[in-house]
């Protein structure tokens, strides 16, 4: 066992990220794939921390502080937008939506 | 790594004026909104909000020609970033004037108040990007402005259509977002800061240095491509865009075509070309690729749609093609700060057409809406026998139509030509690109014209409900005049404002001495 490297955390944030855009693509379920963003925009905060050790400097740790921000506000306005949906359709899957057709 | 936070300068508000200005305007709004008497409601919040933008463009005279970062190198105030404002507040203003009256009457009447707020919030965000100088910057801001215009978009939520088409432009444009994030965080990894003139300095040794691009830096801008495609709704990445397009709310609409599409582009000029750009040659052809595919696939399928807002819509995303052209077309010599040449030209064309793009597309909704004022539907049918009945929007909207497909001498033409001029003058790539736009704009002519041809010589339906709509009409009046003076009279002048984008490049000093 080594010690813990920059690489090591690389992976697991790739890890996480592939996790979460499968499960965008994948999952039909709104707030699944709601979950599945938020799983990538932990993956990419990860990813900003492991490199702010990295190269030694401090962006990555304020990114990530604005990125976790981001994900609040996007929680809030994503919730609201499905809140007043679910008042219109009584389901949460994405394939049942499809009032909008060419 | 402890920084003594006394020793940084102070920054300098003055330039972050029309960013100050469109804030008040939002937090005034806010308190306009909930102290305002009934019956003057609805006019108080529009003149504010035009005023507002009003200012917020004229104080970009302040701004202009400074050429400085200030708050620490996060925020820009140079060429590109005050042609790019003065678009994005004409189409705000643009939309207000398109949206009152529709916003207060139309769709069991909406709450205007929020409305202009969450218009304010988008602009600001789209400002913001605008002037950005380092990637958490364009982040916030593209951010700022995507959450406001997703709200938008849901606008009109007794209508279900409404809603879904929030709601597939939010799950697709939050996923987006985290892609282009992590495209970031690698770029930021490879280069060791976030600041978009350290990003560049450090490629360009990289570049120089070894002549290897080290491949995290490749997956980095795939990943941002890829973001900022879903962004600017670049074919393969633009499935929400008719939904969204077909769902909102038409001035809503009309809004979201131009305002979140500009951020776009902002951001992606400002990281490919400004931080990037020593590593072009990867990006040019991926960047032409796409535009070809973009410009392909809107036309062709522009042409199916009896809807008239789904046609917009497809054709937006032919605009968005014909934009990206201009970026492909960058192949500069001289690199950074050098002379201005056929590099320079490829980004002013594209800048050019934004704001071509932005009168020309937000007038034609604005015909849309007008016809929803007066009763009648978006179908092709529904605009039957218009050029009879009502000769002044029918002109209107020829007008549009035609600049949309760029013939002169509207602003639409002027635009395309200078996007067609930069492509032919960057090499055999750009001249392919040149001939596609040439080649692609008769297809559009099919489905643009055919809407003429409904107006002029189809059989009148009905006839259409009389209202007045005089804001409306001075908008879609003031939009007309507009698109065919800028093509007769204004264009080289306003091609020679968009032309100075290249001293985003040369921006040097940080104000307030030191550091």
């Amino acid at each position: 066992m080594g010690e813990l490297g920059t690489n090591h955390f690389l992976f697991l944030s790739a890890a996480l990220f592939i996790i979460g855009m499968m499960g965008v693509l994948v999952r039909r379920n709104i707030l699944i794939i709601f979950l599945c963003v938020e799983l990538m925009m932990t993956a990419v905060n990860v990813a900003l921390v492991a490199f702010a050790r990295e190269t030694q400097t401090l962006y990555g740790q304020v990114f990530a502080i604005f990125t976790i921000g981001v994900a609040a506000a996007e929680a809030a306005v994503g919730f609201a937008i499905i809140m007043a949906l679910s008042r219109r359709v009584a389901t949460v899957d994405v394939d049942e939506f499809n009032t909008l057709r060419d | 790594m402890l920084v003594d936070l006394s020793l940084l300068p102070s920054p300098d508000w003055l330039l972050a004026l029309p960013q100050l200005v469109v804030l008040a305007l939002a937090i005034v709004l806010l308190f306009a909104d909930a102290f305002t008497p009934r019956h003057t409601h609805s006019r108080v919040l529009t003149a504010l909000s035009l005023l507002g933008y009003g200012l917020a463009a004229a104080s970009l005279w302040f701004v202009d020609g400074k050429n400085q970062a200030t708050f620490w190198w996060l925020f820009r105030a140079d060429g590109l970033s005050v042609f790019l404002s003065l678009v994005i507040l004409v189409a705000a203003a643009l939309t207000v004037a398109s949206a009152a009256s529709y916003i207060d009457r139309l769709e069991g009447r909406m709450p205007i108040g929020e409305f202009y707020v969450l218009l304010a919030f988008s602009t600001l965000g789209a400002l913001f990007v605008a002037s950005a100088g380092d990637l958490v910057m364009i982040f916030i801001g593209i951010e700022l402005s995507s959450l406001a215009t997703y709200v938008l978009t849901a606008f009109a939520k007794r209508r279900t259509s409404a809603v879904e088409g929030a709601m597939k432009y939010f799950l697709l444009g939050i996923f987006a977002s985290a892609i282009l994030v992590y495209g970031m965080a690698w770029i930021y990894g490879a280069t060791g800061t976030t600041n978009l003139d350290g990003i560049a300095a450090s490629l360009q040794t990289s570049v120089q240095g070894t002549g290897f691009l080290e491949p995290s830096l490749l997956f980095a801008l795939l990943l941002l491509v890829v973001g900022l495609g879903f962004k600017m709704a670049a074919v393969p990445f633009h499935f929400w865009t008719p939904d969204a397009y077909d769902g909102a709310a038409t001035p809503v609409t009309a809004f979201m075509s131009v305002v979140p599409k500009a951020a776009a582009f902002a951001a992606t000029i400002r990281i490919l070309v400004q931080a990037m750009g020593p590593m072009r040659e990867e990006w040019l052809n991926l960047i032409a690729a796409l535009a070809l595919l973009t410009m392909a696939f809107g036309n062709v399928v522009a042409i199916s749609q009896r809807n008239v807002k789904r046609m917009l819509a497809y054709s937006s995303i032919a605009h968005t093609g014909y934009m990206m052209v201009g970026l492909a077309a960058y192949r500069t010599e001289s690199g950074f700060g050098g002379s201005a040449g056929a590099g320079d030209q490829a980004v002013a064309s594209l800048l050019f057409y934004l704001f071509a793009y932005a009168i020309m597309n937000i007038g034609a909704f604005a015909v849309v809406a007008w016809l929803q004022h007066r009763g009648r539907g978006l179908t092709l049918d529904d605009f039957s026998g218009l050029g009879a009945t009502q000769p002044l929007a029918a002109a209107a909207m020829t007008v549009f139509m035609i600049a949309l497909m760029g013939i002169p001498p509207t602003i639409g033409f002027y635009a395309k030509y200078r996007v067609i001029l930069a492509a032919i003058e960057s090499g055999p790539v750009g001249l392919f690109l040149a001939i596609a736009i040439v080649v692609l704009s008769a297809v559009s002519a099919f489905y643009y014209l055919r809407l003429v041809a409904v107006m002029y010589f189809n059989e009148p339906i009905r006839e259409p409900r009389q209202t007045s709509t005089p804001l409306l009409n001075a908008g879609i009046g003031a939009m007309a005049v507009a698109t065919i003076a800028g093509g007769l009279v204004f264009a080289p002048q306003i091609f020679d404002l968009a032309e100075r984008w290249y001293r985003a490049l040369s921006v040097v000093a940080q104000v307030g001495g030191g550091a």
